[in-house]
């Protein structure tokens, strides 16, 4: 029997940095309809949004935080200590776990939204996944606090170091794990929404570290694709995609960009909103 | 009703061999088809990706042992890595513009050596259907090449990024075949394949990096071999009937080798696929594969 | 969402027309079964009609595909639209298994 049994729906928001602002236009629609999310999960920039929603911040709330969590201002210092050492691992001992960019910015806009809440704060399960830097194995966060998962999740390699969670250093979900619909699965849900995006590659590669940028970005593709192909046949119920399309270029940090992505994601939703309906509809008639 | 019974029921199995990534490693394929050949065991079409394109290839074209060996001896050396130093402190400091035609050791030898190995051979020289994956550099796609000159094809697949400089072909730019399907079963099903041999190797993962670049290539590891899991998971459930699939247990250091590890290498491949025989045995004497 | 077959030398030709989702791709399971199982073993799915595909109905296809294959033949896919083919590459679907933009071609593509 293909019809999900019950009326549990998840909503997994994979990575893609500001372009992940789209679910809240997914968000606004669901709320539009009276659709209640049973699960979050979020990926790397996705987790920002899964949380938001997760400790029941409505829409606009969620928006507003958005502008405050997403600014230049995360990227601007650089870890002079860690970059010292990348560039003369001979005079400054090198240490693998390097990050070009300060995290102090980020942690005070990150504790600024979130303070020091945890996981049993939110009104919604949520899941948040990151990789564990030298294995690259998934990880799955579900506990603790709050900002100590986001750092994880987003931190993006050479970008921000590696986050230390327990016995495990961890970097981006998107290492292993671009759009986190297995978890969803594990967790038994049978409706998932999968809102995911794909990382445009660069045009003209001038440089080495712009070659490993795009690389990376390749590779983020490709894993996302495999991962989905893997998971969507290992479900049994089922997964609908929402897939925004953006004609303008969107950067990593292009935040002026938010209402154009929010707006993209309300009209990828809107396009799958009426088999959705169907599909709630079947278990409200049995 | 006649025509499927020939199909289904009495005819020879479809035997693949499917040679994943796995830079000189690659090489233990070899030991497997030796056991393949003692057994008598007909393969139906080679597929390789990466490393493990040119075992593929030498396979399909008919080589003997002798030959492969010498192929891989003088391919894999440790001279291949002269000016990588070099290279990588003027892409870093900007004194020579890295582009996407880029790597860090210069390929003149490489491709020298293979054409030695190669020449001018075309896949229609193949004995066994050939089929060797690339990936296109720009969308990162995978491409699967099965016709033209072979040398191409092979040094497309085996450009690992940053180290090896893509190649063109035609009118699109092509790096390792490992980027998008580093153990490409999926070939071997869209053409038909029933029972699919698939020898893959992990990429080795560090505990300890001493440099940017090694952190880089751990990256690329990480990623690549996440890619391996999933493409294969996905590949598994996409199968109606069997992958067998072969891990040879190597030390994940073997990079250039010399000519006593070799023979280990050839070994471990064999031992490998001998593990499997009892099951393969029984596989392909069954008519039906449900 | 509407099943029509016809059939051209021993290729059945399975046209649909409409949405294959959660809710229509149990019937779209059956069809393509009850084809194999009268001997049609090479089938060809005629896409130019579908204008939405979801994760079930690809397991369905999926399911097809590999229960053709087990009885000896093959199942292709001919004419997917644009929104469709999107969500079939994303779910890996080209990389095993043969997609034709024309009727035609698919059909030929049996021939060899």
């Amino acid at each position: 029997m293909n019809p999900p049994k019950n009326n549990r729906l998840a909503l997994v928001i994979g990575s893609g940095a500001v372009k992940c602002a789209a679910a809240l236009g997914v968000w606004k629609v669901l709320n539009r309809a009276g659709i209640k999310v049973d699960l979050l999960v979020g990926c790397s920039g996705g987790s920002l949004f899964a949380t938001t929603m997760a400790l029941g911040y409505s829409v606009d709330e969620c928006i507003e935080l958005t502008q405050r969590l997403w600014n230049r201002s995360i990227t601007r210092k650089r870890d002079t200590r860690s970059f010292l050492k990348a560039l003369l691992p001979q005079v400054f001992k090198f240490d693998e776990r390097f990050g070009m960019i300060d995290d102090h910015a980020m942690f005070k806009n990150l504790r600024a939204v979130f303070g020091e809440r945890t996981f049993t704060d939110t009104v919604v399960p949520l899941y948040l996944l990151a990789t564990d830097f030298y294995t690259g194995e998934p990880v799955v966060l579900d506990r603790g606090t709050l900002v100590y998962a986001l750092r994880a999740s987003i931190s993006v390699p050479f970008i921000w170091r590696p986050w230390r969670i327990g016995e495990r250093f961890l970097i981006d979900g998107a290492v292993s794990n671009p759009l986190p619909v297995d978890v969803a699965i594990r967790e038994g849900v049978e409706l998932i929404l999968a809102v995911g995006f794909e990382t445009p590659a660069p045009r003209r590669i001038k440089s080495i570290s712009r070659f490993v940028f795009h690389l990376n970005s390749v590779m983020t593709n490709n894993l996302y694709r495999a991962n989905f192909a893997f998971h969507n046949l290992a479900h049994h119920a089922e997964i609908i995609t929402v897939l925004p399309d953006f004609t303008q270029q969107v950067s990593l940090f292009d935040t002026q960009h938010i209402p154009y992505v929010i707006q993209q994601g309300e009209h990828a939703m809107e396009q799958q909103l009426p088999y959705l309906q169907r599909l709630l509809g079947e278990n409200h008639s049995s | 009703m006649a025509m499927n019974l020939i199909e289904a029921g009495a005819g020879r199995k479809k035997v693949a061999l499917v040679i994943g990534s796995g830079g000189a490693k690659c090489a233990a394929a070899l030991g497997l088809w030796q056991v393949l050949q003692e057994e008598g065991i007909q393969v139906s079409m080679a597929v390789g990706s990466s490393g493990g394109s040119i075992y593929a290839a030498a396979i399909s074209l008919g080589f003997d042992l002798n030959t492969a060996e010498q192929l891989t001896l003088s391919l894999w050396t440790r001279d291949l890595m002269e000016g990588y130093a070099t290279n990588l402190r003027r892409a870093m400091t900007g004194e020579v513009r890295f582009t996407e035609s880029s790597g860090l050791i210069d390929d003149g030898p490489l491709t020298e050596r293979l054409k030695t190995a190669f020449g001018t051979t075309s896949f229609s020289d193949a004995h066994i259907p050939l089929y060797i994956v690339s990936t296109d550099f720009y969308t990162g796609e995978s491409v699967v090449h099965n016709n033209g000159p072979v040398l191409d094809a092979i040094r497309a697949s085996i450009a690992i990024p940053m180290i090896i400089p893509p190649w063109q072909v035609g009118d699109r730019l092509l790096v390792d075949g490992a980027v998008s399907d580093p153990l490409p079963v999926d070939v071997a099903i869209k053409e038909g394949a029933q029972v699919i041999l698939a020898m893959g190797f992990e990429l080795p993962v560090r505990k300890r990096m001493r440099s940017y670049t090694a952190v880089t290539t751990h990256l690329n590891s990480l990623y690549m071999n996440n890619i391996l899991k999933s493409t294969f998971a996905f590949h598994n459930l996409a199968h109606h009937a069997e992958v067998v699939l072969l891990l040879p247990e190597l030390d994940p250091a073997i990079g250039a080798f010399s000519a006593e590890q070799f023979p280990e290498v050839i070994a471990e491949g064999a031992r490998s696929a001998r593990e499997q025989l009892p099951y393969l045995r029984r596989l392909l004497s069954q008519t039906s594969l449900d | 969402m509407e099943i029509t077959t016809n059939y051209q030398d021993q290729v059945a030709v399975v046209a649909v027309e409409g949405s294959i989702d959660a809710l229509t791709s149990g019937d779209v399971s059956a069809h393509l079964a009850g084809q194999i199982s009268q001997g049609y073993h090479h089938m060809i799915l005629d896409l130019s009609q579908v204008e939405y595909m979801s994760s079930a109905g690809l397991r369905a296809i999926m399911e097809g595909l590999k229960t053709s294959r087990q009885a000896g033949g093959d199942l292709r896919l001919a004419e997917p639209q644009p929104g469709v083919d999107k969500v079939l590459r994303m779910a890996g679907f080209p990389s095993i298994m043969k997609s034709y933009s024309s009727l035609a071609e698919a059909a030929a593509s049996f021939k060899d």
